[in-house]
């Protein structure tokens, strides 16, 4: 059912897949810290926008790009200066 | 029986399974589900979805994200799939496939758009089309475990036929006065349909979804722009952004 991107282009749950491959913890239940703007969220809640190969997280306050996440052919590039921390509660 | 209500933080890298065709149903026209038999399976939660990966002769490879229909509770794995125009992966899954094929699946992924009976109500579910299959799978749950939560499933699809699992919801219903099922009807309604004919709106959702002071958990499930629309118009009738949980699946900006 969340097929749809005849373009290629990944959408939300796929984008959970690229993240749960450089996770071992469940990431979209994980609490985020936007340093922009100092709010936290759980990243399941996150609008993920899909971009060519990956997907790009924003905050869902202030719209600050809190994490962009690639695959690439030599692997996994994770950019995370938008977010303070993550936190994965066990 | 015992059963784990709640698993434990997924510790473990995803990795790809081979899962076997076992059954196929056809849903409506656009829609078919698959049973699969799953080797490995470790079981998952209603509302997570699993990523599938088709692999062609030439080793072209292409990767899909599915939600899982089936409740936890199920010896088979359901997906339903609708049929996406041009849509290479759905194309395959909705009628050219057939039982005993394979392919590779990984799962199940996704913690946060999930509720279990233990998470309990009162359960308020709004699907537009085909978004209405994660929220099936925690109805089914429901079922299975004689869950009492009040339960309402506000449903859009544009007709009838388009409808899918409209038979076991109906019948889910009729069997559990504290589920209640909600149609709309986009485009097409039937002679004499007494129910919804419209888009979901401010008016509608304050009809049928429960009042904020109840708390409700919410489960939002459709394309964008209905994700979009419906979680908006909740915040505007007074529910915590926090509370509304939403899966959005199609094109999705940027």
């Amino acid at each position: 059912m969340i097929d749809n991107s005849s373009s290629g282009v990944l959408d939300g749950n796929a984008a959970a897949g690229l993240l749960q491959e450089i996770f071992v913890l469940d990431v979209t239940t994980a609490q985020i810290e936007c340093a922009a703007c100092g709010s936290t969220w759980v990243v399941g809640s996150l609008r993920l926008y899909a971009i060519q190969m990956g997907a790009i997280l924003r905050c869902n306050h202030c719209d600050g790009v809190v994490m962009k996440a690639v695959r690439t052919p030599h692997g996994h590039w994770l950019e995370m200066t938008g977010a303070r921390n993550l936190i994965f509660q066990v | 029986m015992m059963v784990i209500e709640t698993a434990p933080v997924a510790a473990r890298r995803l990795g790809w399974l081979l899962a076997e065709v076992r059954e196929i149903l056809v849903e409506t026209p656009r829609v078919t589900s698959l049973l699969l038999h799953v080797a490995g399976w470790q079981g998952h939660r209603a509302g997570q979805h699993v990523d599938i990966r088709l692999t062609a002769e030439d080793g072209y490879q292409a990767q899909r994200s599915y939600s899982v229909a089936s409740p936890p509770e199920d010896d088979l794995l359901a997906l339903t799939v609708e049929r996406v125009e041009n849509g290479e992966v759905s194309q395959y899954l909705v009628g050219h496939v057939s039982a005993g094929d394979q392919f590779q699946l990984r799962g199940p992924i996704g913690g946060y758009f999930v509720w279990t009976a233990a998470t309990g109500g009162p359960l308020c579910l709004v699907a537009g089309g085909s978004g209405i299959v994660p929220l099936m799978a925690m109805l089914r749950h429901r079922d299975r475990r004689s869950s009492r939560a009040p339960t309402v499933l506000v449903y859009s699809s544009r007709s009838l036929e388009d409808v899918i699992y409209r038979d076991e919801l109906d019948a889910m219903a009729s069997r559990d006065p504290r589920m209640r099922v909600v149609n709309t009807l986009t485009r097409k309604q039937p002679e004499g349909w007494m129910g919804y004919g419209r888009r979901i709106d401010r008016a509608l959702l304050a009809e049928t979804c429960f009042p904020p002071e109840q708390n409700p958990k919410i489960y939002v499930c459709g394309p964008t722009p209905f994700v979009e629309s419906v979680s908006r118009l909740l915040v505007e009738l007074g529910h915590n952004t926090r509370a509304v949980k939403t899966e959005r699946f199609g094109p999705s900006g940027a």
